[in-house]
């Protein structure tokens, strides 16, 4: 299975000479995540973490609850490769607790709904369309940790958040195969 | 970070549209011209989306082939696929 070996260079983050607007915490460089070595990175650590929930599952475990384990293994051995750099691998580890806190944050403030319905009497007009709102709301779900975010920042985000799961279906994929072959192999009689 | 909703213009959105769409690997493939934002941002929700499902099928493969194979070629093989690829 060739990946194309984009290598991240660290340097193709900035561009512009000795320029330094943007903090340290600019773009994360999205093209790490489609080489070869982060790959195999994340291989290792997933069957480690494959290994693990092998060992720690009662007998009685069922196929959803076994299925749940290995994602949520999948998920953290993704969080750690990105990192820390990104808000959605921060808000992995972090796990539940952050959805809850941030949640318990919004209903402490304004709901959404009055803010819509003060700001159109107040001085900041709305000039993005409700539609494309809607839609970032919806992208903001989707990403782990990133609700409340500026739209660019989201956007960033979401493409970091994307070539990981890009990556993190290859690295699955790649290890069914090779399990499944082997097992298919080991249980040809003789 | 810059706080400025009440002035994004049609350009800011503009911006933040061919940022996405040079991000977005399918996107840069399919060669749309300008995509609204809107259809831009539908088109990566249902992308993510369409990603956690391969994941979560993915999860239940494996967790179903780790059931099924006994402890001892189990490990030998995941060593074995490391040191292979």
């Amino acid at each position: 299975m060739a990946i194309s070996n984009a290598e991240g260079d660290p340097a193709t983050g900035n561009e512009g000479g000795g320029e330094r607007k943007r903090k340290r915490r600019a773009d994360p460089p999205v093209a790490k995540w489609r080489t070869e070595g982060e790959q195999k990175t994340y291989s290792s650590k997933l069957i480690e973490a494959i290994r693990r929930v092998r060992r720690s599952s009662a007998a009685a475990a069922t196929d959803h609850s076994r299925s749940r384990a290995v994602r949520a293994a999948a998920d953290r051995a993704l969080a750690v490769a990105g990192r820390g750099r990104t808000r959605w691998s921060r808000a992995i580890l972090s796990g539940r607790k952050l959805k809850l806190w941030v949640r318990a944050r919004a209903c402490r403030r304004k709901p959404l709904g009055s803010i819509t319905a003060a700001s159109s009497s107040h001085t900041t007009p709305k000039s993005k369309p409700p539609t494309l709102e809607r839609k970032a709301r919806v992208l903001g779900r989707l990403v782990p940790g990133c609700r409340k975010l500026p739209l660019l920042t989201l956007l960033e985000e979401a493409s970091d958040y994307i070539a990981a799961l890009e990556m993190q279906v290859r690295a699955m994929s790649a290890i069914a195969e090779i399990l499944s072959a082997a097992g298919a192999a080991t249980a040809e009689p003789m | 970070m810059s706080n400025r909703r009440s002035r994004v213009s049609e350009e800011e959105i503009n911006r933040l549209v061919s940022k996405l769409q040079s991000l977005l690997p399918e996107t840069r493939q399919r060669g749309a011209g300008r995509a609204s934002a809107a259809k831009l941002l539908k088109e990566t929700c249902n992308y993510i989306r369409s990603l956690n499902r391969d994941v979560d099928d993915l999860s239940d493969r494996l967790s179903a082939i780790m059931a099924t194979m006994d402890s001892s070629s189990a490990e030998a093989e995941m060593v074995r696929s490391l040191l292979r690829s």
